[in-house]
């Protein structure tokens, strides 16, 4: 056994990390992206789906809780589908969050060399771009802790910016245009009320991803589930403070198509230390993102490395960082691939697509992870979420109504990507039932799931083939 | 860990930490249905004429959100308190 292939992740990250994690990558949806609901649905469309998709996220959140703080595995949502589902949708949902958050950094790092040519017009945006993505790849190269520890200042300085913007306007430092709402209520009626769904979940996109940090966590049954929800309530906060701010700052027809909706809001501010504040957030919010997204698509990488769905040869660790580097690294390529499709928009409406797929299987490992281990004990199941499974199927309904509602306009990048996951299900279940791997439910100290067929179950999911004899 | 080897001093700075968690979480969650019923209030009130048609939508889901995370909040809170000793939380 060599050097790397003997070392492991370090366990030593804390609930902040957790936090940082997951807010640093969603909080650029609230600075860009989410105001695509008010060209579909007006003010009131923005709101409803807010609500619609805070509600999904909320559940989502609680199920990843439950989930991360009890296999405690890096793959995140990859090891619960293949745990509790089966290899198919193990794969299915490893490769969407890989896809999800290298679309996602990828994008970042544009939209970060493109406020640095604005600032500086002699960069240009293709070399920064790469020196963006090569930089935050040395960054969790390094180290996990490292890497989370600046997500969680840039991320905290780009929060602080909204709070202190929306407080200002709020106590009235601000002159706003309460008439914008009246005006821009509801353009396209009833049916812009539904379409606007689509881009609900840009106030929230990656927040399960937090409980992927779950094997590098020095108590993970403590830090995953209070670091997500604090996450998740940070990222409420937010969605409502920055709904409301760009509402009464810029006229519906304007926020609807705009690029940086807050950065505009506080320039309509004419209030040059909100304009500095927030031009400054939204510098750091996509810094944080695609430091973020580097760390969790490595993560997934790596666990689909680790069970031979992928080449085993991206499982090493590092023998003195601790970090899985060659999955790091790997990000690298792909993410430069994808900066440079000249598609990026149709990369980010996958990542999009990725992400509702893992909100329909996220509260379905739940549910079959209640089924096949329902005793609440310290080693299975440490933090216990309410109301379950109940509310993870309205989980399940709400995010196939939300995918349902990418009809409106993306009709062929659902299609696409039914097909790339459908494939990557069927290729991956196939191949998965005529390997050998053996069952590691004792190596988790966990007993065997409950009763005959469940148990029969939990071997196929691992992979183990049955014969009569 | 046993509760041998629990000491009243660990005890006493272990609910400290328990109650610092448990502040961080509750002053946030006041935070958040304080902003939730502003913005709310604020852009119904602005759009009455259109809204009212429909407004338990937003009544709805704003109280599925604050009344699940508060649950989700709660239960986080009670299994940190049952484990704390146990996986040693705040050494």
């Amino acid at each position: 056994m060599t050097e790397s292939e003997s070392a492991s992740l370090v366990k030593t990250l804390r609930p902040f990390h957790v936090w940082a994690l997951g807010v640093g990558i969603v909080l650029v949806g609230e600075y860009m992206g989410w105001n695509f609901t008010v060209a579909k649905g007006g003010v009131l469309g923005s709101l409803l789906a807010m609500l619609v998709a805070g509600t999904m996220y909320v559940i989502i959140s609680l199920c990843a809780s439950e989930l991360g703080s009890a296999t405690k595995l890096a793959g995140g949502p990859y090891d619960w589908a293949r745990l509790f589902i089966g290899p198919g949708a193990a794969a299915s949902v490893g490769l969407a969050v890989y896809m999800e958050y290298i679309a996602l950094e990828a994008a970042d790092a544009i939209v970060v060399a493109f406020i640095a040519s604005e600032v500086f017009p002699e960069l240009q945006v293709f070399p920064v771009t790469l020196l963006v993505i090569a930089l935050l790849t040395f960054i969790n190269y390094r180290g996990v802790v490292a890497a989370l520890t600046l997500n969680f200042v840039l991320t905290m300085i780009a929060f602080i910016a909204i709070v202190v913007f929306f407080f200002g306007t709020a106590f009235g430092v601000v002159d706003i245009h309460p008439e914008y709402l009246f005006q821009g209520a509801m353009p396209n009626g009833m049916i812009g009320l539904f379409a606007a769904l689509q881009f609900g979940p840009w106030f929230y996109l990656g927040i399960e991803g937090a409980a992927m940090c779950a094997e590098e966590c020095k108590h993970p049954s403590r830090a995953v589930p209070l670091g997500q929800q604090a996450g998740m309530i940070t990222l409420l906060i937010g969605a409502a403070m920055t709904l409301y701010l760009c509402a009464v700052l810029i006229p519906a027809d304007m926020l609807g198509v705009s690029v940086y909706p807050l950065f505009e809001a506080a320039q309509n501010s004419g209030i040059f230390i909100f304009i500095a504040l927030l031009g400054l957030g939204t510098l750091l919010t996509c810094l944080a993102s695609a430091n973020g997204c580097v760390c969790d698509s490595s993560r997934s990488w790596f666990a689909l490395s680790r069970d031979h769905y992928v080449s085993s040869w991206f499982s090493a660790v590092h023998p003195r960082y601790n970090t899985p580097y060659r999955a790091v690294i790997f990000t690298m390529p792909v993410a430069i691939g994808f900066a440079f499709s000249g598609f990026l928009d149709q990369v980010i409406t996958f990542s999009i697509v990725s992400g509702l797929l893992c909100y329909v299987l996220i509260p379905f490992a739940l549910i079959r992870f209640r089924n096949l281990f329902p005793e609440t004990t310290s080693k299975v199941r440490p933090f216990a979420g309410p109301l379950q499974p109940y509310i993870a199927y309205f989980a399940i309904v709400i995010a196939i109504t939300i995918l349902s509602t990418l009809f409106w306009g993306y009709k062929y990048n659902l299609i696409f990507g039914f097909v790339f996951y459908g494939v990557a299900y069927f290729y991956f279940n196939r191949k998965h039932k005529t390997s050998k791997a053996e069952n590691n439910w004792v190596e988790m100290g966990w007993p065997e799931p409950k009763g005959s067929e469940n148990a029969r179950i939990g071997k196929e999911v691992i992979g183990v083939e049955f014969s009569d004899d | 860990m046993s509760s041998a080897t629990i000491n009243p001093e660990m005890e006493s700075r272990y609910h400290s930490k328990l109650n610092g968690d448990s502040a961080l979480v509750a002053g946030m969650l006041v935070l958040l249905v304080s902003v939730e019923l502003f913005v709310i209030g604020k852009i119904l009130l602005a759009t009455w004429e259109i809204a009212s048609n429909f407004f338990y939508l937003y009544v709805i889901f704003f109280g599925l959100i604050i009344g699940v995370e508060t649950i989700g909040c709660l239960r986080v809170r009670d299994s940190i308190k049952k484990h704390m000793f146990e996986f040693t939380y705040y050494d």
